[in-house]
């Protein structure tokens, strides 16, 4: 049900909403449904067998992996998956994902398994179980799920490498007459979770009169809290949008939380750099700051505020909130209520050498050879029945 | 005209010969071969051959396997192994030529018969034998297993002794099967050497091992564990009981056969305590599933007599454990047959990666690429006789989470 597109969500919750109700409560998003089916990873096909059962709960803490090449593209992905299994009782656990291969991770106390597009875990925990997958991925099917998108540039002697929050997404978003007290304490309490990192919880608003769909679709980005550096052979010259030191430039930046959604560090000079970051998904904190107070309700307490601009920043936020939370679960987690945390490491790397694929290789011939064969004996034993025939 | 028609016939014959699975309503036929030991260990091989029979009469009853357009039957086709590798070797020569799209066996003569197998593209299953080396995902992709393994059985004894502070004797015969699980047992325990008392061979069959338990005793052992033959263990016990030593004995699965609860029925008391490994026979659901199947089971070929009866006189039986295990594997090879979509023994292999059943205990069972092990190392457990029956014991996690299955017929 998490990943149940919202669109579905506000359809269903706006239908009643045009009802004649004077008040109603109105649900906030969060903690879901999520804006896209993925992440977590789903590799399609039919849903894998699994069984968690109500015994046992499951978190996850993992790290992705990214190869890029000079250019910026995605060349290769890694996905390492901690489950920290708690209660005692059977598991079978299926992570859907475009594996290439999978091998126990460190401090696994279990061997995964592996099948097309899945990683199997199966075993009996005995109060706590930690289980960790190693898995190589097929960059292609994973890259419009990675965070972060890179474009690296060389003009002469100018490198420009230019970062982009890639979880923007479009939401469909609700309006109506809310109460600016109670907004504010939903503020409020919306950045308590934020702050203290903490999964959203379900929430309600009560409007006034009717409620409507907020005019155009409302784009939401996750905020990426962004760390790494770019290492030069040579020192550069010169750097802008990082902090020269040396060989070395170094970023720090949130991408998201009001702040750009794109970032660009220049450098003149020092060849060929090696990239290193990483980002992570982050809280939103610029977007849920109080106006002139501590908080939003006492900030309501020194001036008024309109609650229509109140209402559509805690809609906004929560989104946010929900879509940072999405991206937490890079691979899926088999408890819905188990937390996630995903961090994604972005490395310079090799581009994979092209493997040769012999043609022909195959010892039993193709479907073609088969119907040629097929036909030709048809052919022949025909032949020889009309020559006889004739005889 | 005589001759246009003797054309179009002949032309129509060979049609209907060069379609496979042709719009024929008439059911075509799977082989499924079974090896095993029928005159070397033939427990072991009315089991297995029990197992697979039922499975696939099950399967016939409702009319078979359907791949496209077309039904097929499973027949099943008995070979005896003899316990011989070379015998084995025979045998699936034979089970390829007559077409065979799976090797059901106890697990005799694997080592030689995988590549004769894997040319065909033919798959082996293991129902019996858990040897370290016989089954291994990327170098012989056509075999698989479901049985406890023998490394499975050893780290969990590992896991379940060593937390109690003995001193275990490592005690195995010479036989191939406690060679093999002297090397496991020795690589579960390398981590812990002073839980081990000492290691010692037994000489396979011979009756009198009172020395070696002395030995044992001497060398200040509080536990042992017995990887032999059911012979072995039955000699073990009676030598430690007989000189009055009530020391702990452990076994793998062979401690749970019949023959040693015959050989020591005059001292029912010996066996209790005994404490061996097997693979679970219930899963989280409860007895139902396994209790429907030994009841299936039961009403087709009898329940397994043990031969012995507990303090009430009441007749002991052997839960089908291994007749499970085989029929598991028949409804593991038909889930990947309709995987396929094909009767290519090749295909059908590949897909047995890929797919999931519902076993006879009402647990999963199904094989992957990176693992073609029917029973996880998890999912051994322990369990203990008294009376002549045996029930999990409660100072494991998961035995103590295993309900007791019924092992007494009313005469």
């Amino acid at each position: 049900m998490r990943r149940l597109l919202p669109a579905v969500a506000v359809a269903a919750l706006l239908a009643p909403a045009g009802a004649l109700a004077d008040v109603q409560q109105v649900l906030l998003p969060g903690p879901t449904p999520y804006p896209t089916p993925s992440p977590p990873l789903a590799t399609g096909g039919a849903p894998p067998w699994a069984t968690l059962t109500f015994k046992i709960h499951a978190s996850t803490d993992q790290r992705v992996g990214t190869g890029v090449d000079s250019r910026g593209r995605v060349v290769s992905v890694r996905a390492l998956e901690r489950l920290h299994l708690t209660g005692t009782g059977d598991y079978l656990i299926v992570v859907s994902a475009p594996v290439l291969d999978v091998r126990m991770g460190p401090g696994s106390q279990s061997e995964p398994g592996q099948r097309r597009g899945q990683i199997l875990w199966s075993g009996f925990s005995a109060k706590r179980r930690l289980l960790v997958s190693d898995a190589k991925l097929r960059p292609g099917p994973v890259r419009p799920y990675l965070p972060l998108r890179l474009e690296a540039q060389r003009e002469g002697d100018r490198y420009e490498l230019t970062l982009t929050n890639a979880t923007t997404t479009a939401e469909v978003a609700f309006q109506g007459a809310g109460s600016p007290k109670e907004l504010a304490a939903l503020l409020d309490r919306t950045r308590r979770d934020s702050l203290a990192h903490r999964r959203l919880r379900p929430a309600y608003v009560t409007i006034r009169g009717a409620v409507s769909q907020r005019p155009g679709k409302t784009r939401i980005s996750a905020p990426l809290r962004v760390e790494g550096s770019l290492r030069f052979p040579s020192a550069p010259a010169a750097a802008s949008g990082g902090t020269l030191d040396g060989r070395t430039v170094r970023f720090a930046f949130v991408l998201g939380d009001r702040q750009p959604l794109s970032r660009r560090i220049v450098v003149s000079g020092g060849g060929e750099p090696k990239l290193s970051l990483v980002a992570r998904p982050d809280a939103v904190v610029r977007g849920l700051a109080p106006p002139g107070a501590r908080s939003w309700s006492a900030a309501l307490a020194r001036r008024p505020l309109p609650a229509d601009a109140l209402l559509k920043r805690l809609i906004e936020t929560r989104m946010e909130l929900v879509r940072s939370d999405q991206f937490q679960g890079f691979l899926s987690n088999p408890d819905q209520l188990g937390s996630d945390r995903t961090v994604y490491v972005y490395a310079t790397t090799a581009a994979p050498k092209a493997v040769a694929t012999p043609v022909g290789s195959s010892s039993g011939g193709g479907p073609l050879t088969l119907l040629l064969a097929v036909g030709g004996a048809v052919v022949a034993a025909g032949v020889a029945l009309v020559t006889w025939a004739h005889s | 005209m005589r001759r246009l028609a003797f054309l179009l016939a002949g032309l129509v014959l060979l049609a209907a010969g060069c379609g496979k699975g042709s719009s024929s309503g008439e059911a075509g036929r799977l082989v499924v071969a079974v090896d095993v030991p029928v005159t070397g260990s033939p427990y072991v091989a009315d089991t297995i051959r029990q197992g697979v029979e039922l499975a696939t009469s099950n399967l016939n009853g409702g009319g078979g396997v359907r791949v496209g357009s077309k039904s097929y039957l499973i027949k099943v086709k008995l070979y005896d192994n003899h316990l011989s590798a070379r015998t084995a070797v025979q045998n699936a020569r034979r089970a390829i030529d007559a077409g065979a799209v799976a090797i059901v066996t106890d697990g005799t003569g694997v080592n030689a018969t995988w590549q004769l197998a894997k040319r065909a593209g033919v798959s082996i299953a293991i129902t019996h034998d858990g040897g370290t080396g016989l089954v291994d995902a990327e170098a012989r992709p056509n075999v698989f297993r479901i049985a406890p393994t023998n490394h499975g059985i050893a780290f969990r004894y590992a896991e379940y002794l060593i937390p109690k502070k003995l001193k275990v004797g490592l005690l195995s015969d010479d036989s191939g099967y406690g060679r093999e699980g002297a090397a496991d047992i020795g690589r579960a325990f390398s981590g812990n050497p002073e839980a081990v008392a000492l290691k010692l061979t037994l000489p396979a069959g011979q009756t009198d091992l009172t020395p070696q338990i002395l030995r044992a005793r001497r060398a200040g052992a509080t536990a042992l564990l017995v990887w032999g033959q059911p012979p072995t263990i039955a000699s073990a016990l009676s030598a430690a009981r007989s000189i009055g030593w009530k020391v702990p004995v452990y076994t793998p699965p062979t401690g749970s056969d019949p023959f040693i609860r015959q050989q020591l029925a005059d001292h029912p008391d010996w066996v209790d305590g005994l404490t061996f490994a097997g693979g679970r026979l219930t899963a989280e659901v409860g007895t139902g599933p396994f209790v429907n199947f030994q009841s299936q089971y039961e009403s087709t070929y009898g329940a397994d007599q043990v031969g012995v009866k507990n303090a009430q006189g009441e007749a002991v039986v052997q839960p089908p454990e291994f007749a499970m295990y085989s029929y598991d594997f028949v409804h593991v090879l038909l889930a990947a047959i309709a995987h396929a979509g094909s009767i290519e023994p090749a295909k059908i292999t590949a897909a047995l990666n890929q797919v999931t059943t519902q076993g006879a205990n009402g647990d999963e069972r199904g094989f992957n690429e990176h693992s073609h092990e029917g029973v996880v190392d998890d999912d051994v457990y322990f369990a203990r006789f008294h009376d002549m029956t045996y029930q999990p014991v409660q100072d494991d996690p998961l035995s103590a989470t295993l309900p007791l299955i019924p092992q007494t017929r009313s005469q």
